[in-house]
């Protein structure tokens, strides 16, 4: 498990991250998610050692995080790039021996991986040869190859086809199911509710909202929506109740805070006892308006 | 299909005696290594300039080899004269050499020149009769050199006889011998000539291989490659790596380059020469290894302060502008300067070995001068890993040396 507490880095006036704190669970996937400039390369790269803290701990396990630690970490930074004039195959290796691993095993790791992608056949071109997407695929094997203890990788999925999206997270989760942990960063919301166990929300370099999304979900405000068989008017009437909006049969309201339990069951009862009842349901928020709401 | 990946890999950082792991710097230098090698231009390069040594070695070997054969048309009453010339010519002048052809008549002489069966005719004849050589249009120089003196003492040694004494008597206490007090010209020159050659490779070697170090290090900063080698290795790994591995290059490069060149001199006619300056070669070397080190490792920090291969021709200017003056500081420092200089790093990688070829360099200065630049390189390896480490994780644009030093990491 990797722990960041109150970490905090000032580039000049700016302070980049801000009091951060958050935890990536082993065998759990953490997403990270923020605008551009919320900070999360930059608390990226203080996991990593890349920069010095001006404040704040990252720890490994329980303990103040080494660099014989950061070497088992898989990093993979945000902007890409490999040696443009090296065959794929070489460079790789290379990576992989810089990692602690032998020869032998960092070839036949690179070979798998090749494969896995359907680059098999592409090991002894030079990296040059290679589209965007599969240079970023050459790139996610230099972080996995290397049976890493954990995964911190910064947007890795932007200029993927869906397919590549599709095989990319499949990865992910062979990893995550090692049991380590995976910290990666996102723009794309919805990836990131669907692959993520876990949050974190980053806004101008403070953390905003973190946790499960169903438990960020559930920390917004609890609103449902009431479907009548006639005018739902009357509904404003209610005590304890906020109405929000009542359009026709229709209305979406919002228990008010502080008020006694039960206020739901009257409402509930009233309605029935004045005639339909098509729906009534909780409104689930999309993690979109979360996002909105947390940020802005 | 699942990867299975590799059993949980063991790392650098627990590297244990017997570890057949590599340790990191050969890592990087091994790298290095191989990407010069399969560099086309890199190779190219070498070759090229191979070829442009070897030609040139191989003009002076023409030059040298080179002789002039030439057939001397006589008549029968000269034929003595014209064997003594056959038999002299090559001892007077290693290029020359003459055979003899008879004919029966004078006009027969001329004609064979005049159709090009002879050379030249040499014929005794006139009142008084003398010795002449007869060519169509001109009389080779060399060949007139040789006949002249072999004439002469034919000439002379049968006048003397006939005056009843000998050509030893006559020319007793006759002769003019030469002495120098500063040393042989020919030497002199050749040393000269050596002290330039070597400034020049010098000059180029540190150059290109300055900037592929540079290049290199640009390389790895631009495409972020530097972020995932700095989480797996140390820094100072790197960049021990980076200057091992082109030291190593450039140092076998020049040693092809000097033997390629001591190789084809050897076939000169100044092959007697290289005994002379083969100490002073070998002293070039050892500077030049460590002269190198220090300027890799400042060719390193220069990459690592530009972002983008646009900005490496700014940063790398002071660099670029030692390397001339040491350059030049070859064909311009005299006397009291030119000690001095041979003393001051870098200037003393290229200036002491001139130094030691000339002859004017003690015993004890080319050790002093080299202790003084390993100190030197010492000292430059230490500031340039500090700079190294600070500047390269900087991507925003151009950085000087002063804000790189500063730096919070």
């Amino acid at each position: 498990m990797i722990e960041i507490e109150h970490l905090t880095r000032r580039f000049a006036d700016l302070t980049a991250v801000d009091d951060v704190s958050f935890r990536v669970e082993d065998g759990l996937m953490t997403g990270f998610v923020g605008g551009n400039g919320a900070g999360k390369t930059t608390t990226m790269r203080l996991i990593m050692g890349l920069l010095a803290t001006h404040g704040g701990t990252v720890s490994w396990n329980g303990t103040p995080i080494t660099d014989a630690h950061r070497r088992t970490i898989g990093y993979m930074p945000e902007e890409r790039g490999l040696y443009p004039k090296q065959k794929i195959l070489d460079q790789l290796v290379y990576l992989g021996e810089l990692a602690g691993m032998t020869r032998a095993d960092a070839k036949a790791s690179v070979t798998a991986h090749l494969e896995r992608f359907g680059l098999a056949d592409r090991a002894e071109e030079r990296v040059e040869k290679l589209s965007l997407g599969n240079q970023q695929r050459v790139q996610i094997i230099a972080a996995l190859m290397a049976a890493p203890a954990a995964l911190i990788l910064d947007e890795p999925f932007s200029g993927l086809d869906p397919n590549a999206v599709d095989s990319m997270a499949d990865l992910l989760r062979d990893h995550v199911a090692r049991g380590i942990p995976v910290l990666f960063s996102s723009h794309q919301l919805d990836l990131v509710e669907r692959l993520c166990d876990n949050l974190v929300i980053l806004s101008g370099g403070r953390v905003v909202a973190s946790g499960t999304a169903d438990a960020l979900r559930s920390a917004g405000p609890h609103r449902h929506r009431l479907v009548l068989g006639a005018d739902a008017g009357w509904l404003r009437g209610m005590p304890h109740l906020h109405v929000l909006d009542v359009d026709g049969a229709t209305a979406v309201i919002e228990v008010v805070e502080g008020a006694p339990d039960g206020v739901l069951h009257d409402v509930l009862t009233q309605a029935l006892a004045r005639g339909e009842v098509h729906e009534f349901a909780r409104i689930v928020p999309k993690l979109s308006e979360i996002y909105r709401e947390v940020t802005a | 299909m699942t990867v299975q990946p590799a059993q949980a890999a063991q790392r650098p950082g627990d590297q244990r005696p017997g570890d057949p792991r590599t340790a990191p710097w050969l890592i990087v230098a091994r790298r290095e290594i191989i990407a010069k090698l399969t560099d086309r231009t890199f190779i190219v390069g070498t070759v090229l300039s191979l070829a442009l040594i070897s030609g040139f070695m191989g003009i002076q070997v023409y030059m040298t080899q080179r002789t002039q054969s030439f057939t001397v048309a006589v008549i029968a009453a000269d034929h003595a004269m014209a064997d003594k010339l056959a038999a002299q010519a090559s001892s007077i002048d290693d290029k020359v050499k003459v055979t003899v052809r008879e004919v029966p008549t004078a006009d027969a002489a001329k004609s064979a020149v005049m159709s090009g069966a002879a050379d030249v005719w040499l014929h005794h004849d006139g009142t008084p009769p003398t010795w002449v050589l007869t060519g169509r249009e001109d009389v080779d120089t060399n060949l007139a050199q040789a006949a002249t003196l072999v004439v002469r003492q034919a000439v002379t040694t049968a006048n003397a006889q006939a005056a009843g004494t000998d050509i030893a008597a006559i020319e007793r206490g006759a002769t003019l011998q030469t002495a120098l007090l500063v040393g042989d010209a020919e030497k002199q020159g050749f040393a000269k000539a050596m002290g330039f050659v070597l400034a020049m490779l010098f000059y180029m070697s540190s150059l290109a291989f300055g900037f592929i170090i540079a290049g290199s290090v640009v390389e790895e900063k631009a495409s972020r490659l530097v972020e995932i080698i700095a989480t797996r290795i140390p820094i100072r790994a790197l960049l021990v790596g980076k200057v091992v591995g082109n030291t190593v290059m450039a140092m076998a490069q020049m040693a092809i380059y000097v033997g390629v060149g001591l190789a084809g001199l050897s076939a000169t006619k100044y092959s007697a020469l290289i005994p002379g300056i083969s100490a002073g070669v070998g002293w070039f070397l050892a500077f030049y290894l460590v002269g190198f080190l220090l300027l890799a490792c400042l060719w390193a920090v220069a990459g690592s302060l530009a972002s983008r291969n646009e900005d490496l021709q700014q940063v790398s200017m002071p660099l670029t502008m030692s390397m001339v003056a040491v350059f030049f500081s070859a064909f311009l420092a005299k006397g009291t300067v030119l000690v001095w200089l041979s003393f001051v790093p870098p200037f003393s990688s290229v200036l002491m070995p001139i130094r030691l070829l000339q002859g004017t360099a003690a015993r004890w200065e080319p050790w002093v001068a080299l202790a003084i630049l390993l100190a030197a390189s010492a000292a430059v390896i230490v500031v340039a890993e500090r700079l190294y480490r600070r500047a390269l994780l900087q991507t925003q644009g151009r950085l000087s040396v002063r804000a790189a030093w500063s730096m919070a990491e």
